[in-house]
């Protein structure tokens, strides 16, 4: 059984069609790749997964843990298992990292109508997957990456992944930005919350972050369709040929 | 003004009331004289400039009674609305202090507290000069409006040195429907001493009634004093509230104002440093709703070289809510070396609420640093959805959001409980005013 279903998937920005019939099937733990080049609609189909308003859906369908995904607001889906790591990442001022993570959590947990964290273990357990991140203390008070450097703030992305423990995982150009140890961090990060629940879309311009996190199957998605599907020998005949086959068949 | 002295003034029968009953030959003086200046300030119309923003038109023609003076009210502190701190209270009811609702026997040591009714030849001196003192230039007719409709006046004097070992809270309950009160509390801090009074401006009950208090502040040479206020009046009340505030060297003045309640109110602080090493702070946050208006006008007057003045105002505005600020600093040609910042930020929570943001800088010295800025904006897009995509509902986002921008306001408060007392306030608010769009 799929975890994700896409099909036929329209959508348009102020009118203008971005995406023009997306197929994809997840199943639970598998790890997808989405490739293209600039302008082919990746982001904008993971802010059409996640449900930021601007967004219009003009025709198909997203099922979700057999749920109508598009019936949903963005923090229903949040906490049914659907987690956005941003290509930016907003700066929040005011609004320390600890509270934040702490809301999201609860919020979570009252959706499924469990009783709230106690607030002495749920610091323990941050605490202690900060740590795996190399993140500090001072990190977690701070508001929400606020004076946080590129690669400080993909890594609070991954620790509020680690921390609210997704179903299904969208990785948004997770790489850019990053140098490379920071990328290899980043990378780790996501490879410690692989496991066989757990699915992860990994939308990315280029190949590299693939040589971290190893996936299932590539798709190459350009001009608002998916154009080709394959294992990862796809990412590395991209990293070869680059996009240019796919504009000309799209001309 | 000579239009001042032909047209027709509002609250002659207030005036006429307390004038009935100031027996007192000394105090019918204080009412004859104040009664003198409110007429040749005249009242507040559309080209007052400091009054542009802030039509009063409303208050003029809402018909008032004099509160009663003295008479047991039955009222009590509504304990929700006041600010949340462990300190003796010191409570008017309609602007007369109801010792069965105080704790005057708790007051900290070093704090002495002096009522108009009891006062000395001494005090009387002192009360005399003060309530005739603010017949500046600049004409407040307000303030001269209660010096003639006066229902009660304290003066707070904090020892030489003292640091009492509370704060001391001053709680105004307005409980009588459509009466009219005008408080007056005189705070003296004593050289060299550190204390914190707090002003509670509270309904008890009532739903409309006119608030118009004046609180002086002296500040001597190396004292600190914290005075804080939250104006929490009930939603048909008229609120116009003075501070003047006058800081010697050395000092430190923290004042900081939370405004919430009220469907009309004016905040305004008058400040003069007179000395050299001065750090005079106001600051403040204002959240409305409704058709509420809210009014922050503040000038500071640096009448001495080398002090620090600093003033950071933020406000939340929903539905067609409206907020004035108006904040002018003054630098005298002697006032060298000052340094001073201003700045008002202002959020709407919806395309028909209103900011009207006026500072104003006036310097005379040549070697300053000055700055000052207002902005205005809404929440972000992004940031809603930020938070809405880690599983937070919209409504409880936007109070995360409104919340953290107001904290900052509210972090520039000095004393630690004061602070968490306010933000109390300030969440319950938006628990009350933010849900839905609003827009």
């Amino acid at each position: 059984m799929s975890l994700l279903k896409i099909e036929n998937l329209h959508a348009t920005i102020d009118g203008k069609e971005i995406l023009k019939g997306i197929n994809l099937e997840m199943g639970p733990g598998e790890i997808h790749a989405i490739m293209g080049p600039n302008g082919s609609g990746k982001s904008t189909l993971s802010y059409v997964l996640a449900g930021r308003d601007g967004y219009e859906v003009t025709e198909g369908s997203v099922t979700f843990k057999s749920k109508d995904l598009l019936e949903l607001e963005a923090d229903e889906r949040a906490n049914e298992g659907i987690f956005l790591a941003f290509q930016y990442p907003v700066e929040i001022p005011g609004v320390a990292g600890m509270t934040f993570l702490r809301e999201s959590y609860n919020a979570k947990l009252r959706h499924h109508d469990e009783p709230e964290a106690d607030a002495m273990q749920f610091l323990k357990m941050v605490r202690a997957k900060a740590k795996t991140l190399n993140m500090n203390d001072d990190m977690l008070k701070r508001p929400v990456n606020v004076g946080f450097s590129g690669g400080e703030k993909k890594r609070n992305e991954i620790l509020q992944m680690a921390v609210l423990e997704p179903s299904l995982a969208i990785l948004d150009e997770t790489d850019s930005g990053l140098d490379i140890d920071a990328l290899k961090l980043v990378s780790e990060g996501v490879n410690a919350l692989r496991n066989e629940g757990r699915s992860m879309l990994i939308i990315t311009h280029y190949q590299r972050l693939l040589n971290h996190i190893q996936p299932d199957f590539v798709h190459v998605l350009a001009h608002g369709k998916i154009q080709r599907s394959g294992g990862k020998e796809l990412a590395l005949e991209l990293e070869a040929n680059g996009y240019a086959d796919f504009a000309e068949e799209a001309a | 003004m000579p239009d001042g002295l032909v047209k027709a003034i509002p609250f002659e029968d207030l005036i006429a009331a307390a004038r009935a009953r100031s027996q007192d030959g000394w105090r019918a003086d204080l009412n004859d004289q104040a009664k003198a200046r409110y007429h040749v300030a005249g009242w507040p119309h559309a080209r007052t400039e400091s009054w542009k923003y802030t039509n009063l038109n409303a208050l003029a023609g809402s018909d008032f009674t004099l509160a009663e003076g003295g008479a047991a009210t039955g009222a009590a502190v509504p304990e929700d609305a006041i600010l949340a701190i462990d300190a003796p209270r010191i409570v008017l009811v309609n602007g007369v202090l109801d010792p069965a609702l105080s704790n005057l026997d708790a007051l900290p040591g070093g704090v002495v507290l002096t009522r108009l009714a009891e006062a000395g030849e001494s005090d009387r001196a002192v009360m005399a000069s003060l309530l005739s003192e603010e017949s500046s230039t600049d004409g407040l007719p307000l303030a001269a409006l209660n010096a003639a409709t006066l229902s009660d006046a304290l003066i707070l004097d904090i020892a030489t040195g003292a640091v009492p070992e509370t704060a001391v809270h001053v709680i105004s309950v307005g409980a009588g429907e459509n009466k009219a009160f005008a408080p007056r509390l005189l705070i003296r801090a004593g050289e060299d001493s550190f204390a914190d009074v707090i002003e509670s401006h509270v309904g008890g009950g009532a739903e409309v009634y006119f608030s118009n208090s004046v609180t002086q502040v002296t500040v001597a040479k190396g004292a600190r004093l914290g005075h804080y206020r939250l104006q929490n009046e009930a939603l048909g009340a008229f609120h116009v509230a003075l501070t003047t505030a006058e800081v010697a060297e050395g000092a430190v003045y923290d004042n900081f104002v939370l405004s919430l309640g009220a469907r009309l109110a004016r905040n305004e602080i008058r400040g003069e440093i007179t000395g050299a090493r001065v750090e005079y702070r106001i600051n403040g946050a204002y959240m409305a709703s409704g058709t509420r208006h809210l009014d922050n006008t503040t000038f500071i007057d640096h009448a001495a070289a080398g002090s620090r003045s600093r003033e950071v105002y933020k406000g939340v505005l929903a539905d067609a809510s409206r907020g004035v600020f108006q904040g002018k600093i003054l630098v005298r040609q002697d006032a060298q070396q000052t340094d001073g910042y201003q700045m008002n930020r202002a959020m709407l929570m919806s395309d028909r609420a209103e900011i009207d943001s006026k500072p104003e800088l006036e310097i005379y010295a040549d070697d300053v640093r000055c700055s000052h800025g207002a902005t205005v904006g809404e929440l972000e897009e992004d940031h809603l959805f930020y938070l809405q995509a880690r599983g937070i509902d919209r409504d409880t986002a936007r109070r995360l959001l409104v919340s953290a921008y107001i904290d900052e306001a509210i972090d520039e408060i000095h004393s630690e409980p004061v602070r968490e007392a306010m933000k109390q306030r300030a969440s319950d608010w938006l628990a009350q005013n933010l849900s839905g769009d609003g827009a």
